[in-house]
């Protein structure tokens, strides 16, 4: 087991990383910008090393400062935790060359779920239904139409070197397609440096449903069920839940099934998280993310299993030790990320928090790094805290959930709880009866008046 | 400058400490109170220092730090990156510098090595070396206060 990780993120996922770690009776080292040397985990950390300004090109994505803290404080391993460099293969790599051991997946998994494209075509080879849409990047509009028709429209006119949502045109019918392909190339040369496009089936009410997968890079691999992550805004998660509303148990079953049989021929190793569409009864898959998630706690909630302590015991070797039908589904969880944003117009309000209470009582669980009188940086994500409850049935977490966000205060700066108070409130929501637009058309309504 | 009554029992208590063990730096610290003793060439040096009153500081003791007044000394020559500090071009080679010399603009101070890549650490400007912060092989991290040019 390792002596010595060395966490290479911030924020809450970095303080979820030093607890596992403690609990395991690792000790912990916390690289940081200068912007986080009053981060609560770099406090808490047995070690810190600041390695660089708080742009995150200068730190967080440094990849040889990072390893220079690595080598300078004799750590066994790195963890990289949620975005940055956690699905960089190349980093990976260079961890692996620089003899620490990566907290994740292999290289060669990193790399080929992290090209779109190719993470299609492994997945429709390992047998799992993706979205029909075409295997290379069209090239000139005549075929773009005919294969447009074979899709079906609508269509989505998507950048191959493309994520997080962008670079995405809408094409309803044959007469927007070349319109579509025009903007989809141009916005995609913009962001990406490449305007290689590819179509793809759009779904009109679809929900996001993604597996959460565990394998041990030694045989075995099991899922620990699935989260409806539907509820988003421009593309990003507000609240995550699981099991699904929308899902029956067959459904459930047949899914987890595919999914298990596509990881378990890759032999992956570590946390994994498959993303699906799901509409009429149908899976399509979008994208695997090979790290953990943001929203791994409620899987966590209602199996038992500490995904972290897992990547970690996996990462030293430790195999998986049960089989999928051992993996006991118990109850409902719901996480809401709370943002430093105005509820209502979103503009970003990072500053220094005033008075701080976070919920308790049972089944509530509060992944933060916030504390009284800490200063939210401008530079990062606005992520500032996940609310996290757990009830045996989901009205009872509804119920739990509400009453958690009536007791948590921020003060000193404008947070997201309001939104959600008022999301948990609206009838669709309570009958677990929404799809990905819901939410963006919800915040668009005017609200009624207090 | 600090308004609190200096405890010289304290200083020369620990002052002695750092004769008795053999020891180059000391640093005590309470809720309202940090004290810092350190062995450069010439001496021992003190400085006494009251942390902000912001939240406490936990595990303070425990980590390497450098006096706040020197962060902010306008002489002060901070690392660029993490890495090691070496502060000759090879072991048992003379220093680069020591304390007193003059320097010119642009002159190596001491290298940080990362990832096996010597970084030389030059001097942003002409002055005399009054102190050096860092041992040689001592790690250090980004904005660390290597050493102060006047």
């Amino acid at each position: 087991m390792f002596e010595k990780i060395l966490i290479a993120n911030r924020g809450e996922i970095a303080l979820r990383i030093h607890r596992a770690c403690r609990e395991l009776g690792i000790q912990t080292v916390a690289v940081h910008s200068t912007a986080d040397a009053d981060a609560m985990h770099v406090r808490l950390a047995d070690e810190s090393v600041c390695i660089g300004p708080p742009p995150s090109r200068g730190s967080y994505l440094n990849m040889p400062a990072i390893l220079s803290a690595a080598t300078v404080t004799g750590a066994d391993a790195i963890h990289p935790g949620v975005g940055f460099l956690a699905e960089n293969a190349d980093f990976a790599q260079m961890v692996v060359e620089h003899g620490f051991t990566f907290i994740g997946p292999t290289p060669e998994h990193i790399r080929v779920m992290g090209d779109k494209i190719s993470a299609k075509l492994a997945m429709r080879r390992l047998g799992v239904p993706v979205v029909p849409g075409t295997d290379d990047p069209v090239t000139d509009d005549a075929t773009a139409e005919r294969l447009a028709r074979d899709i079906g429209f609508p269509v989505l006119v998507k950048a191959a070197a493309g994520g997080g949502g962008r670079g995405m045109k809408l094409a309803r019918s044959p007469g927007e397609l070349a319109g579509a392909l025009a903007a989809a190339r141009a916005e995609a040369k913009a962001a990406f440096g490449n305007d290689a496009v590819y179509l793809e089936k759009f779904l009109e009410r679809p929900r996001h449903i993604e597996l959460q997968v565990l394998g041990d890079g030694q045989g075995s691999v099991i899922h620990l069920g699935e989260r409806d992550c539907s509820l988003q805004r421009r593309h990003q998660k507000l609240l995550e839940e699981a099991p699904s509303p929308a899902l029956n148990a067959d459904e459930r079953i047949r899914l987890g099934e595919r999914v298990l049989a596509a990881m378990t021929e890759l032999d992956y190793a570590s946390a994994g998280t498959l993303e699906f569409l799901y509409e009429d009864g149908r899976f399509y898959f979008i994208e695997m993310n090979t790290r953990l998630q943001v929203e791994h706690p409620v899987s966590e909630m209602i199996t038992g299993i500490d995904l972290v302590r897992e990547q970690i015991r996996i990462a030293a070797g430790g195999r998986i030790g049960i089989a999928q039908d051992q993996v006991r589904f118990s109850g409902h969880a719901i996480e809401v990320r709370i943002n430093a944003e105005h509820p209502v117009t979103f503009v970003p309000s990072p500053g220094r928090i005033g008075d701080y209470h976070a919920p308790g009582g049972p089944g509530v669980r509060v992944d933060s790094a916030l504390y009284a009188g800490y200063r939210v940086p401008p530079h990062y994500d606005s992520l500032i805290s996940k609310l996290i409850v757990y009830g045996a049935t989901r009205n009872e977490c509804l119920m739990r959930l509400r009453r958690a966000l009536e007791e948590y205060v921020i003060d000193g700066i404008e947070t997201t709880i309001p939104l959600h108070r008022r999301v948990i409130g609206a009838t669709d929501f309570i009958n677990g009866d929404y799809d990905i637009h819901w939410l963006e058309r919800f915040v668009e309504q005017p609200q009624a008046p207090a | 400058m600090n308004k609190h009554q200096i405890d010289a029992d304290l200083v020369r208590r620990l002052a002695a400490l750092l004769d008795e063990t053999g020891l180059t730096e000391l640093e005590y610290s309470t809720n309202s109170l940090r004290v810092r003793v350190a062995k450069n060439h010439g001496g021992a040096a003190v400085s006494v220092a009251v942390p902000p009153p912001a939240a406490p500081s936990a595990g303070a003791a425990a980590r390497e730090t450098t006096a706040p007044a020197r962060g902010e000394h306008p002489g002060a020559v901070t690392s660029p990156m993490v890495g090691t500090a070496y502060c000759a071009p090879e072991p048992g080679a003379m220093p680069f510098v020591k304390v007193g010399d003059a320097v010119r603009p642009g002159q190596t101070l001491l290298i940080i090595e990362a990832m096996k890549v010597m970084n030389p650490v030059a001097a942003p400007r002409a002055g005399t070396v009054t102190e050096i912060l860092v041992r040689d092989a001592q790690p250090v991290e980004y904005g660390e206060v290597l050493l102060i040019i006047e």
